[in-house]
């Protein structure tokens, strides 16, 4: 038998009055812990132990069509470089400080700020960020001599993206 | 133009909740990350990932710029901005209008209107809603008499500059009103420079109900049914429902209509939630505030309306007209959501950040889990302790209770702190299934009872 809402809470209401801090109840097959006082029983979750689920997926949630996937990963039409921050022995990168799209020319045109090879130091500026039509220096950082620049005038950066590499010099 | 690339604009759960309803609907969706959450869960399953600046979230998830120019420079065609963070700021949906990007969410008229606070108030009683009786700003004690005369005690005052409960009293009887008056306008001037206050009616006994709204372009509005959050801490809500429980048909029906009328006369458009304070004691009701975003518990609404409200506000902005119509929209068996958050409820609530390293959240019929937690996941000092969302549905409330006690039972995290002890302890409670409860109860409950033998896992 089947007890409704309505009866659960019926009896809810006729043992309220008793004293008690905490009971389980076993009407058919709904379990129910009470408790009156705020305290929590010695074990009250116990009561409760079925076979625990083996551990699964972060979330159970929708079935997700994994399939598609792949599928949209190859229809994006932009190449996807990984935007990574690079380390290469004996150098030092100057990342992105900013997402944004990349400049090595201050205007279209005109000779790049820095070349391969081109000697920097720390407050040389070796591009420009644009982010929403407001442009942005990128100092240096580094004294040397760039030694590759990674990305492409143009090419949209993120935070944290190598920009180009530095063979750094000490001073003098 | 049809959105066929989505910027998900957000971080946690919810951005894993946009990144599915982006898949079911094959659209793509690049994720935006600050450098903390590179290795997150969400940024495993989007199709690309862009970081937009530093672990701060006033240096990426709170900065426009950065999310236009990661819309524009990976060719999303819309933003997604979640729940926080810029949802409701309409500096992001205007951003999006000026760079041609469409923003997932309201027009930025609406965000604005519903945004200010006193605003919202004035627009939602000229369509004959009813607001919390109340004054705009007091500025002297005959001033505050009067409109006491007007609304009738018990009254509350407070700081109209105020915040955190500071500078507020509430007043029962006509003698206690000229020294609450002055010690309240006393302590608004100590604590933040100005001494002008509010007045409004005092609900001693009130729950906390809200309207689950959706319009679309044409001007169509529907309901997709209420939910209550009366358990709150500190205004955070811990535990939701749908639909609300212990309240007559008529009055829920009322409630319902009030958050349509809103919408609809608002031009409403996308997904939106009308809070309403319901006064038990007078069965009256009365607007709260517009929340113009998706919400954190809309899986209740979804668990018994079997409506994906993501999607349908993917759709939405689209240009799609609604998918139902409200005849269409069926109510059916209750809905529980517990907030688990990476916080030491016998500390004090506590955040926990770190690494988790057991993972094991309930699984079975009609439980939902909403999370980014996985084992070896660090949870980031950053940002917001929200864990994961706990989704139970059943054919009534009380066996939904009581598949809760279950599914919080089996819920196993290690490493961190969590409030999954805290919230099985809140579950069993006698008053809180009997549905006897109001927006008081949970933080009255917190005083009164005994945290400390809460373990950790």
């Amino acid at each position: 038998m089947d007890l409704t809402e309505d009866d659960v809470l019926e009896i809810l209401n006729l043992i309220e009055k008793s004293s008690f801090d905490f009971l389980q109840l076993q009407m058919g097959d709904l379990k129910l812990v009470v408790s009156k006082g705020g305290y929590m029983g010695s074990a009250p979750v116990a009561v409760f132990s079925d076979p625990q689920p083996a551990a699964g997926p972060a979330v159970a949630s929708e079935p997700a069509p994994k399939a598609r996937e792949a599928e949209v990963k190859t229809q994006a039409e932009q190449p996807q470089p990984k935007a990574k921050a690079v380390v290469r022995d004996g150098t030092v990168p100057i990342n992105a400080p900013m997402v944004g799209t990349f400049y090595i020319t201050p205007e279209p045109g005109a000779p790049p700020f820095v070349e391969v090879g081109g000697n920097i130091d720390e407050d040389t500026t070796v591009g420009l960020i644009e982010v929403m039509k407001v442009f942005n220096a990128i100092r240096s950082g580094v004294r040397g001599v760039v030694e590759e620049i990674c990305v492409q005038s143009g090419q949209f950066v993120e935070y944290g993206q190598t920009i180009m590499l530095v063979k750094p010099r000490g001073k003098g | 133009m049809a959105i066929t690339r989505v910027l998900v604009a957000n971080r946690g759960e919810i951005a894993l909740r946009v990144i599915k309803a982006c898949r079911a609907l094959g659209i793509e969706s690049v994720l935006a990350v600050s450098a903390a959450d590179r290795e997150s869960l969400p940024a495993k399953e989007a199709d690309r990932v862009v970081c937009i600046g530093p672990a701060r979230a006033a240096d990426s998830y709170l900065k426009v710029e950065a999310l236009i120019a990661a819309a524009l420079g990976t060719g999303s065609d819309a933003i997604h901005p979640g729940y926080g963070f810029l949802a409701e700021r309409p500096e992001l949906a205007r951003a999006c209008e000026q760079n041609k990007v469409q923003f997932i969410g309201p027009r930025p008229e609406s965000i604005l209107k519903m945004g200010n606070k006193l605003l919202a108030r004035e627009i939602v009683r000229g369509y004959g809603i009813p607001i919390i009786p109340g004054s705009e700003k007091v500025h002297s004690f005959q001033e505050g008499l009067q409109i006491a005369k007007e609304i009738g005690l018990p009254i509350l005052i407070k700081a109209a500059a105020g915040g955190g409960g500071r500078g507020i009293k509430i007043v029962t009887e006509n003698g206690e009103l000229q020294g609450a008056f002055e010690t309240a306008a006393a302590e608004a001037r100590a604590a933040f420079g100005d001494e002008t206050l509010y007045i409004e009616r005092y609900i001693p006994n009130a729950r906390h109900i809200e309207v689950q709204v959706l319009g679309d372009r044409f001007g169509n509005v529907i309901h997709a049914g209420e939910r209550d959050c009366s358990l709150q801490r500190r205004h955070q809500k811990v535990i939701e429902e749908a639909p609300a429980y212990s309240i007559s048909d008529a009055l829920r029906e009322e409630i319902r209509a009030a958050g349509v009328i809103i919408a609809k006369n608002m031009k409403y458009e996308n997904a939106g939630t009308v809070e309403f304070i319901l006064d038990q004691d007078q069965e009256r009701f009365y607007f709260l505030e517009m929340n113009t975003r998706i919400q954190v518990e809309h899986p209740v609404t979804e668990a018994i309306t079997g409506i994906d409200l993501v999607q349908e506000q993917i759709r939405i902005a689209n240009g799609h007209a609604l998918t139902l119509s409200q005849s269409q929209v069926q109510f059916s068996g209750h809905a529980i959501e517990c907030r688990i958050t990476a916080e030491s409820a016998k500390d004090g609530f506590r955040p926990c950040p770190g690494q988790i390293t057991r993972w094991q959240p309930s699984s079975g019929a009609d439980i939902r889990v909403d999370s980014h937690g996985y084992a070896g996941y660090t949870v980031p000092p950053f940002y917001d302790s929200l864990l994961a969302k706990l989704i139970v549905r059943g054919e009534n409330r009380v066996k939904t209770v009581a598949r809760m006690q279950e599914a919080l039972a089996s819920f196993v995290v290690s490493g961190i702190e969590t409030t999954i002890p805290f919230l099985r302890l809140l579950v069993c409670q006698l008053d809180y299934i009997k549905g006897n409860v109001n927006t008081k109860w949970l933080e009255k409950f917190l005083a009164t009872s005994s945290l400390l033998e809460l373990g950790a896992e």
